[in-house]
């Protein structure tokens, strides 16, 4: 049964792969047209070079200055940093659009007195924009990575597509997030401003937690699952499957809260 | 009409809140419709009748009580209960940017046998005359309502579920509303509808439960409704009313509402008709006029207190 609510998802919301693909995409040609000149980021380099880590890392997303300097680096922390916080735009307004904009309008009775559980539901919704976030990311790796060949860039492709794609698991996490704080609070508005607070603090703790060190930093950045999708890992041969594996490991136990709690509640009061 | 019965509610509670702001929606509803009747939930706004309905498909659940539909836990067997019923809600929301054939073929595809089910659909949209090509949002309020019974009924549910159902529809799509009841009873099939049209429920129901705060104050039949013990009464005297007749009137426990005007007298008289005539007696009668409650009296006698209700 959940079949036909993702294919129904996918067959009403399938264009926004598109909106969301292309207009990341030509953000991801707009980096790498950047990237293509050696001058603009030379210029970059010097500027950069008097940044202090915090701000290296708040403004571009990247820890290393060395990195950052090349044509792969700045395609791999800067685009995947930007890429990542629209991204979250699409992830907060697809975890309202699983359950809470139709509970919140009244739809949700129509659905729910049907032959369909809630659990049946909700999987299919989540299943659907979960395919649909992945579209994005694919549409936009394919394109910013397609970009970056057709400019003649030195950076191998490869690291450039999977960088990109790493921005899936965050995206999910973040939709998924949207979706739990949507069942619990009930209400769009306050379920949005949560998720952007989860968003937002998140990257202040990757921030933080990046360019400073001891105790606390060290729990903020573990804390912010910016950390655990960041591209820089691909270019510099750091990158752990584990971390990509606990992303989507939360996003399951947070869909499984969410399901545990829709099942569970009166709709719509 | 059969016996057997299709829903039966037992005990049924539910509140809303938790302490100062706790709301007692429903309190220990007991009730039971049988297979082949179009039974009336009559309640003014705010008497519980949304919340029944919540509760018996599995919307909201309930602080205590339960409800069987066809025999199946309406909680536990929600989904093969939700098969075979329809279900209109009081306020219909759907989807605003798409059109009646996409829901349409939505709800026929989750429903199975979706070919079926949506020329069935066709045909109910012909009756009622609905575009069904038009998005959501360029349908009128009545067309809209047309639209949630078209998807109420498409799949020829065995128990339609419907919550104000003519709220918007203009007087000859009413019409052919009460046809399809009417129809859909003469199959074998049961209608529960909620409403404050008493018109409606008199012209199509078989029997009606009223509501009020929460609590069932009457499970009667149409017929039983209307022979309720009291009726109106004008009475003209041909000369000047008989000496101390207003007060003897106004003295007797069955007479309410009486207002005296010249050479006429009114009242509501409970009970027989026979202490009544033997006051008057001394007095040449002209005209006496003895009026049926109306369906609408017996309706504000149930919510106007229980000095009315007695009265």
């Amino acid at each position: 049964m959940s079949g036909i609510v993702i294919g129904n998802t996918l067959r009403t919301s399938w264009k926004q792969i598109l909106y969301w693909g292309l207009g990341l995409g030509a953000l991801g040609l707009y980096i790498d047209f950047i990237a293509s000149s050696p001058d603009i980021i030379a210029g970059y380099a010097d500027l950069m070079s008097a940044m202090p880590p915090a701000m290296l890392q708040g403004a571009f997303g990247a820890s290393s200055l060395e990195l950052l300097t090349t044509s792969e680096g700045w395609i791999v922390t800067v685009f995947v940093s930007e890429a990542a916080i629209f991204l979250s735009v699409f992830a907060v307004l697809a975890g309202l659009n699983i359950t809470a904009n139709d509970e919140q309008s009244g739809v949700m009775d129509i659905i729910l007195s049907l032959p369909i559980s809630r659990a049946s539901y909700m999987l299919g919704r989540w299943l659907g924009y979960a395919l649909i976030g992945f579209g994005i990311v694919l549409v936009c790796a394919l394109i910013t990575t397609g970009g970056m060949m057709g400019m003649n860039i030195d950076a191998p492709p490869d690291v450039i597509f999977m960088s990109i794609l790493n921005l899936y698991p965050g995206a999910l996490l973040t939709m998924t997030v949207t979706c739990l704080l949507a069942t619990v609070f009930r209400r769009r508005a306050l379920a949005i401003g949560a998720a952007a607070a989860f968003v937002v603090l998140s990257y202040i703790f990757n921030v933080i937690g990046a360019s400073a060190s001891g105790a606390v930093a060290d729990v903020m950045e573990a804390l912010s699952y910016f950390t655990y999708v960041n591209g820089e890992g691909f270019a510099l041969g750091t990158y752990d499957p584990a971390n990509t594996a606990i992303v989507l490991i939360a996003a399951l136990i947070g869909f499984g809260l969410s399901l545990k709690m829709f099942v569970s509640r009166d709709i719509g009061v | 009409m059969a016996s057997e019965s299709v829903l039966e509610i037992k005990g049924l509670s539910k509140t809303y809140g938790g302490g100062k702001n706790r709301i007692l929606a429903l309190n220990r509803l007991n009730l039971a419709v049988n297979r082949g009747e179009i039974f009336g939930y009559l309640g003014p706004n705010g008497a519980g009748k949304t919340t029944t309905i919540r509760l018996l498909l599995d919307l909201i659940r309930p602080s205590s009580g339960s409800a069987r539909i066809f025999g199946l836990d309406a909680r536990d067997d929600s989904v093969e209960i939700h098969r075979r019923v329809g279900f209109l809600p009081g306020e219909l929301s759907l989807w605003d940017g798409r059109s009646g054939t996409q829901i349409i073929n939505f709800v026929a595809n989750v429903r199975g046998d979706a070919k079926g089910i949506a020329k069935h659909a066709g045909e109910l949209a012909a009756r009622l005359q609905l575009d069904t090509s038009k998005r959501v949002r360029d349908l009128s309020s009545g067309n809209k309502r047309k639209l949630g019974l078209v998807i109420a009924m498409m799949h020829g549910p065995e128990l339609l579920i419907l919550d104000e159902p003519t709220n918007g529809l203009d007087p000859l799509v009413q019409q052919t509303f009460h046809e399809m009841m009417n129809e859909y009873r003469d199959k074998g099939k049961t209608v529960f509808l909620s409403s404050h049209v008493l018109s409606e429920v008199q012209a199509i129901c078989d029997r009606v439960g009223i509501l009020r705060d929460g609590e069932l104050k009457a499970v009667e039949t149409i017929e039983g409704l209307t022979q309720v013990e009291f009726h109106h009464i004008e009475i003209e005297f041909r000369d000047a009313l008989p000496e101390g007749l207003a007060r003897q009137l106004a003295s007797m426990p069955a007479i309410s509402r009486l207002s005296v005007n010249g050479s006429r007298v009114s009242m509501r008289l409970v009970g027989d008709f026979d202490p009544l005539l033997r006051v008057i007696g001394g007095g040449y009668v002209q005209i006496m006029r003895v009026d049926e409650p109306s369906l609408e009296d017996i309706f504000l006698a149930f919510y106007s207190g229980d000095e009315e209700q007695s009265a």
